[in-house]
C-alpha cells in the first residue's frame, strides 16, 4: 500500500523516497473521501511511475478525478524539461485532443423542454456517433492534409465556422508545428471518414441548462444566465489520433533502448523531446489535435442546422470556449523561481490559465480562461475559470471530469438499458445512444461525484466555480 | 476461448489456446467481439493478416493492432481466424469475414487502441493464456 501524507486534507503527497527510481514527489489534489476511492485502483502506482520519467520538472501531479489509465493515470499532469526531458505518447493518450466545446444558445429551458424529444431525435439524426457508419464530410487527400495543418481554421475557410468559434478555442483551434508527413497513411485512412462524428465510450453531446451561477462577473463575460440552454460537445480526434498513438508507441518501444531509457511500465514509452522520434511524434500529435478541433467544429456546424430545424432561424449558437484535455504542449512556467520551457503532458487534465494570461481570448482575459468540465451522463457539468493557484502548483492545469469509479462490466450488472433510460427520463433527461451498452456503461453511479471533484479544485485555488449545468438531452455512441 | 476482464475506465480480455497459434486466433476473436456484434458475420472474403514483434507479448499487441485496423480503418468484421505461421518474432495468418454493416453487425464499442497495460502471454501447463487491455 502506498503511503500518502497530507497537511491540509487537499494536497496529498507521496515523497520520492517511496519507490526506487522516482525523480520527484507525487502530488495529488483530493479530499479525504476521494483519496480513499483513488487508492482502490492502480492510479497512485501509475502516478509514482510517471515520477520516474527522465527530465520531469516539479512533482508528478494528479487531479481529484484521477483514475487508473494505461501508463499515465487519467487525471495526471507531468511537465518535462524542453531541452533535457522526454515526451511520452502515453502522457497524451490514444485520444489525442479529446476535449470539450461548450456552446451557448439564445433559448431558455422551458422553450427547449417543450420540444426536447424532437430536438434530441433531430441531433441524433444529423450528427452520427460513428460507431458503425461514416461522418457527413468527405475529404480528399489534399484537404485532409490541410485540416491537419489548420484545424478549426480550415473549417472557417470553408464556411463551416464563425470567427468566434476559432477565437474562443484553446490555441485558436490550431496548434502550430503540425506536420501531416508524420501522420501515417493508416491514421489518415482511419480518421478520414470520421470527421464530424462523436465516437463512443464516454464521449457525448449533451443539451443542458444553466442551473446556478456562482461567479456573476465571469458569467457576465460569458453571456450566461440561469435557465439558459447550452450544449456541451465531448469528443476527440477519433481513429486518426488513435492510430497515431498506436504507431508511435510501437516505434518508441524500440527507440527507448537506443536512448538507454528503461521504465517500470511499457505503456509509459518515451523518447527525448529533442530526438528525431520525439519531434516526429509532436508534429503528428499536433496534426491529430488539429483534426480534433476540426471535428468538434464540424459537429457544431451540423448542430446549428439541427437547432434551426426545430426552433427556426432566430436560434443562435455561440461558442463559449473549447478546451483539450489529452495533450502535450510547450509552455513557459516558473519553477523554483526561474522561468523554464517545459512540455506539459495533460492526460485527462484541462489547462486553466489565470486572469491576465496572454493565451486567453481578449473577452475572457480579465476573468481567467474558461475551463469546461463534463460530468457523467445525466448528472451535472461545470464551467470554471483558471486561477493563480494553478500557475503556482499545477503548471496551469485542473481536472477534466468526474472520473470513473466503477468498471463497465460492473456498471452493467443488474439493469437494462430500458430501465436506465426510464430512470433518466424521470429526472428530466432524454437519452439516445447508437449502442445499447453505451447507456448502461455510463450510468451516473459509475462515476465519482463531479461536485466533490470541483469542490477540491475550487478550494485548492486552482480554478473558481462559474456555473453548474444540468443535462436535458444526451446523444452518445 | 476468451473472457472479458474489468478495468476502471476501459476493458480487457483473457484468451486461451492449446498453442500460440490458437491463442492468437482467439485473441483476435475477443477483440472483434468487444467492438462489434459478430453473431451474423458471413465468411464472404478472406483477409490476410501479418505482424512482427520482439517477443510473444509485443507480437500479440501488433497482431491485434492489425485486426483493429481492419475493424476501424477498413471497416471489415471477421468471425474466424487462422494462424499459418508463428514464432515469437513473426505471425501470419488470415481472417474470414465481410465489410461492416451496421444493421447485421451492430457496433458495441469503439476500440481506440491495444495497450501494454498488464499485458501477458504465458504457457500455463497444457495451455497458452494471454491478458490484454484495450483503450475504449
Amino acid at each position: 500500500m502506498i503511503e500518502v501524507q497530507t497537511d491540509d486534507g487537499i494536497r496529498f503527497r507521496i515523497p520520492k523516497q517511496e519507490s526506487l527510481g522516482m525523480r520527484t514527489d507525487v502530488l495529488v489534489f483530493a479530499s479525504p473521501e476521494l483519496i480513499e476511492q483513488i487508492r482502490r485502483d492502480l492510479s497512485l502506482r501509475q502516478a509514482v511511475n510517471v515520477a520516474t520519467l527522465p527530465g520531469i520538472v516539479g512533482p508528478s501531479l494528479a487531479m481529484p478525478d484521477i483514475h487508473q489509465g494505461y501508463g499515465f493515470p487519467i487525471g495526471g499532469v507531468a511537465a518535462t524539461d524542453w531541452e533535457e526531458g522526454v515526451v511520452s505518447p502515453g502522457g497524451v493518450g490514444f485520444d489525442i485532443n479529446c476535449g470539450v466545446r461548450l456552446v451557448t444558445t439564445n433559448l431558455e429551458k422551458d422553450e427547449v423542454r417543450a420540444k426536447l424529444r424532437e430536438l434530441v431525435n433531430q441531433v441524433f439524426r444529423d450528427i452520427p456517433c460513428g460507431t458503425g457508419g461514416k461522418g457527413r464530410i468527405e475529404l480528399r487527400d489534399k484537404e485532409l492534409d490541410e485540416v491537419l495543418v489548420k484545424g478549426a481554421r480550415w473549417m472557417l475557410e470553408r464556411g463551416f465556422a464563425e470567427e468566434r468559434d476559432v477565437e474562443c478555442a484553446e490555441e485558436g483551434g490550431r496548434l502550430e508545428g503540425a506536420d501531416p508527413a508524420h501522420v501515417s497513411s493508416r491514421a489518415k485512412e482511419r480518421g478520414r471518414p470520421q470527421l464530424g462524428t462523436i465516437g463512443s465510450g464516454n464521449h457525448f453531446l449533451e443539451i443542458q441548462f444553466v442551473q446556478q451561477i456562482h461567479h456573476p462577473e465571469a458569467a457576465r463575460a460569458m453571456n450566461l444566465h440561469e435557465g439558459q440552454v447550452v450544449v456541451l460537445i465531448h469528443c476527440g480526434s477519433r481513429g486518426l489520433g488513435h492510430q497515431v498513438c498506436t504507431d508511435f508507441l510501437a516505434e518508441m518501444g524500440a527507440a527507448m533502448k537506443r536512448y538507454g531509457i528503461s521504465l517500470p511500465d511499457r505503456q509509459l514509452a518515451c523518447v527525448p523531446i529533442q530526438s528525431q522520434e520525439g519531434q516526429a511524434y509532436l508534429a503528428a500529435m499536433r496534426a491529430s489535435a488539429n483534426f480534433a478541433w476540426a471535428n468538434r467544429q464540424a459537429i457544431l456546424h451540423f448542430l446549428r442546422d439541427s437547432f434551426r430545424r426545430v426552433f427556426g432561424n432566430h436560434v443562435k449558437l455561440t461558442t463559449l470556449y473549447d478546451v483539450c484535455h489529452n495533450i502535450a504542449k510547450r509552455e513557459r512556467h516558473e519553477v523554483d523561481g526561474k522561468k523554464r520551457d517545459v512540455l506539459v503532458h495533460r492526460k485527462g487534465a484541462t489547462r486553466a490559465f489565470p486572469p491576465g494570461h496572454r493565451e486567453i481570448p481578449a473577452v475572457y482575459r480579465h476573468i481567467g480562461q474558461p475551463v469546461l468540465i463534463p460530468g457523467s451522463m445525466g448528472t451535472a457539468s461545470w464551467i470554471l475559470v483558471g486561477a493563480e493557484g494553478a500557475m503556482r502548483e499545477t503548471f496551469g492545469s485542473v481536472c477534466h471530469g468526474a472520473g470513473r469509479l466503477m468498471s463497465r462490466t460492473a456498471a452493467k450488472k443488474g439493469r437494462t438499458a430500458k430501465q436506465v433510460e426510464k430512470e433518466l427520463e424521470e429526472r428530466g433527461v432524454i437519452v439516445r445512444s447508437e449502442t445499447k451498452d453505451g447507456i448502461l456503461e455510463e450510468v451516473p453511479e459509475a462515476y465519482k461525484d463531479v461536485d466533490e471533484v470541483i469542490e477540491v479544485v475550487h478550494r485548492a485555488g486552482l480554478a473558481h466555480k462559474v456555473a453548474r449545468l444540468r443535462p436535458m438531452g444526451v446523444i452518445k455512441g | 476461448m476468451f473472457e472479458v476482464l474489468e478495468h476502471t475506465a476501459d476493458i480487457g480480455f483473457r484468451a486461451w489456446g492449446s498453442t500460440p497459434a490458437e491463442l492468437f486466433a482467439h485473441a483476435a476473436l475477443a477483440l472483434e467481439a468487444i467492438a462489434v456484434d459478430t453473431s451474423q458475420v458471413e465468411e464472404r472474403y478472406v483477409y490476410p493478416i501479418a505482424a512482427a514483434g520482439e517477443d510473444y507479448e509485443t507480437l500479440l499487441v501488433n497482431w491485434l493492432n492489425e485486426v483493429l485496423y481492419y475493424v476501424d480503418g477498413e471497416r471489415v468484421v471477421m468471425g474466424r481466424f487462422q494462424i499459418d505461421q508463428i514464432s515469437p518474432e513473426r505471425v501470419s495468418g488470415k481472417g474470414w469475414g465481410e465489410p461492416r454493416d451496421p444493421v447485421r453487425h451492430p457496433p458495441r464499442l469503439v476500440v481506440k487502441g491495444v495497450t501494454y497495460h498488464q499485458l501477458s502471454v504465458k504457457q500455463e501447463g497444457e495451455r497458452w493464456v494471454a491478458q490484454v487491455f484495450l483503450d475504449i
